[in-house]
């Protein structure tokens, strides 16, 4: 068993190396320069890229009071009515802008079918547990009691942990579901023709904005006492502190969306920039020194692969957990029963907060 | 070339945030309504028989030792009171065994006293009858003979005193 994914990934190993070695031959070729964009991989496009091709997607474009539906960029080029223009992408023949570009793009495709793979997850482990399975009898399966594992790790140790004992069976499908549908983006990012929607600052802000809105809208009395008027300091004091408390409203949900944005952009750029090591050894080298130092560039790649497959996890499970922090420090309600001696409660205030 | 990207990698696109934005909140929603609460549910209602069933069965077994502890004590207790019971019974049974004797021998003693009172009655009365019998037996005869010899009243009187000189002597 061992020796036969041992070959297997021997074998991989020297795949990777070669093609891309055989693709840099022909680097040469190419017009444009640059054998490979690396800022391509990473970003949206109106192409949906398979391991044997492109499949162009629809481009919905809202210009000028107006809507338009093609089945792809080449068709909206060709119907006239839109003009490409360097830099600006996409104007109308009239030189109107494009107000709002609802097409459906690469990274879109991603989000939904993450969401999909969550929702058909859960169906199916819901419909176990309407038989019984799981409520009745004990889980039975790997894949259920590996669902098991996963749904009970968010509810004990993200909800009960962090968000008040009455109030936290409400965030769970939250938690869960955001949790479910992050990893499985930043896993779609692993596939070598594939892109990680999470590598898209537009996904994670929206994300973020998301977990922002439950946090607020479920904010106790005493969250937005503590955001105007931060009990048991001077009034004076509250000029300061309030514009601060706002602005940590902001900063919370702008972390969030930064630091899942940048985790998973930087681990496909890295990749893509080692394995462009080889173009450039080729381009300096020659060949034969291209795909010799390949091997060293591969292995590389497949260290940073196994370090992105665990980042893809953890920073899920960060976004998930700080999402419950917020969360739990917004409905908790705290009960000062001396406003007066507050001041003596604050270090107190200040520790939970932590 | 791109004809996508207005902005750069950290631009946000308005539409593209839109589509993301309106997904989610319905899958979200869905979620929320549909697809997460029966799992909660089922999950929480196996813990919940789960504690039930391990509180029962700590309870029952609680309730097992009481009952073997307090098994184990009346056991003790009876066996002190059967030792108890025995020791009296035995003690009451000597006590009866050694009356009925003392009684046994009182009654036999009683009934020997008794027994020698009446033959000593009986000796008596036999004697007061033998006596009398020799009287009239002999006053028949002295009759028999006064009448024939002497006179009767003389004799008669003669035999009496002698008689009663008889009684005092015995």
């Amino acid at each position: 068993m061992i020796i036969e994914v041992r070959r297997a990934i021997a074998s991989l190993v020297i795949l990777m190396v070669f093609s891309p070695a055989l693709l840099a031959e022909n680097a040469d070729a190419q017009q444009d320069g640059a054998p490979i964009d690396v800022m391509g991989k990473v970003t949206n496009h109106d192409y949906f890229e398979l391991p044997w091709g492109k499949v162009y997607l629809p481009r919905i474009l809202y210009s000028g009071g107006e809507m338009y539906f093609y089945s792809s960029t080449e068709r909206a080029l060709e119907s006239g009515e839109f003009i490409a223009e360097e830099g600006a992408g996409l104007v109308r023949y009239d030189g109107e802008p494009i107000t709002m570009d609802l097409s459906i793009t690469s990274h879109l495709i991603y989000v939904w079918f993450s969401l999909i793979v969550t929702f058909i997850i859960t169906f199916l482990a819901g419909r176990k547990y309407k038989r019984g399975i799981g409520r009745d009898i004990e889980p039975k399966g790997a894949l259920l009691n590996m669902f098991e594992a996963l749904f009970v790790f968010i509810r004990d140790q993200i909800a009960k942990e962090f968000i008040q004992e009455d109030k936290y069976e409400k965030f769970v499908p939250y938690l869960y579901t955001i949790f479910l549908a992050i990893t499985l983006m930043n896993l779609f990012g692993l596939l070598p023709w594939a892109a990680a929607a999470t590598a898209n600052l537009t996904v994670t802000a929206t994300l973020a904005f998301i977990t922002f809105l439950v946090t607020q809208v479920s904010g106790s009395k005493d969250h937005w006492r503590h955001v105007f008027a931060f009990p048991g300091v001077p009034k004076w004091a509250l000029i300061i502190l309030t514009p601060v408390e706002i602005l940590g409203l902001f900063t919370k949900p702008f972390a969030l969306a930064i630091r899942l944005f940048a985790n998973m952009l930087s681990g496909k750029i890295m990749i893509v920039c080692i394995l462009g090591l080889i173009f450039v050894f080729t381009e300096l080298f020659g060949a034969a020194i291209g795909v010799a130092s390949g091997i060293f560039w591969v292995l590389l790649t497949v260290a940073l692969y196994f370090l992105k497959a665990l980042v893809a996890l953890i920073q899920a499970y960060v976004f998930t957990l700080l999402s419950g922090v917020f969360i739990g420090m917004a409905v908790e309600e705290h009960h000062h029963e001396h406003e007066e001696t507050s001041v003596a409660h604050a270090p107190d205030v200040a520790t939970q907060h932590n | 070339m791109l004809y996508f990207l207005n902005g750069g990698l950290l631009a946000f696109d308005t539409g593209f945030g839109f589509w993301v934005f309106i997904t989610t909140l319905i899958f979200l929603y869905a979620m929320n309504k549909w697809l997460v609460p029966p799992i909660m549910n089922a999950l929480k209602e196996r813990e919940e028989r789960i504690r039930d069933s391990m509180e029962s069965a700590e309870k029952a077994l609680a309730k097992a030792e009481e009952i073997s502890r307090d098994n184990e004590k009346a056991l003790k207790e009876a066996e002190v009171a059967a030792q108890r019971v025995r020791k009296e019974a035995l003690e009451d049974a000597e006590l009866l065994r050694a009356e009925r004797v003392e009684k046994a021998k009182k009654e036999a003693e009683k009934l020997l006293e008794d027994a020698r009172l009446k033959i000593e009655q009986e000796k008596k009365s036999a004697l007061n009858e033998l006596r009398n019998q020799v009287a009239e037996l002999a006053v028949e005869s002295a009759a028999i003979i006064i009448k024939s010899e002497l006179d009767k009243e003389k004799s008669q009187h003669l035999v009496d005193s002698f008689i009663k000189d008889l009684s005092k002597k015995n």
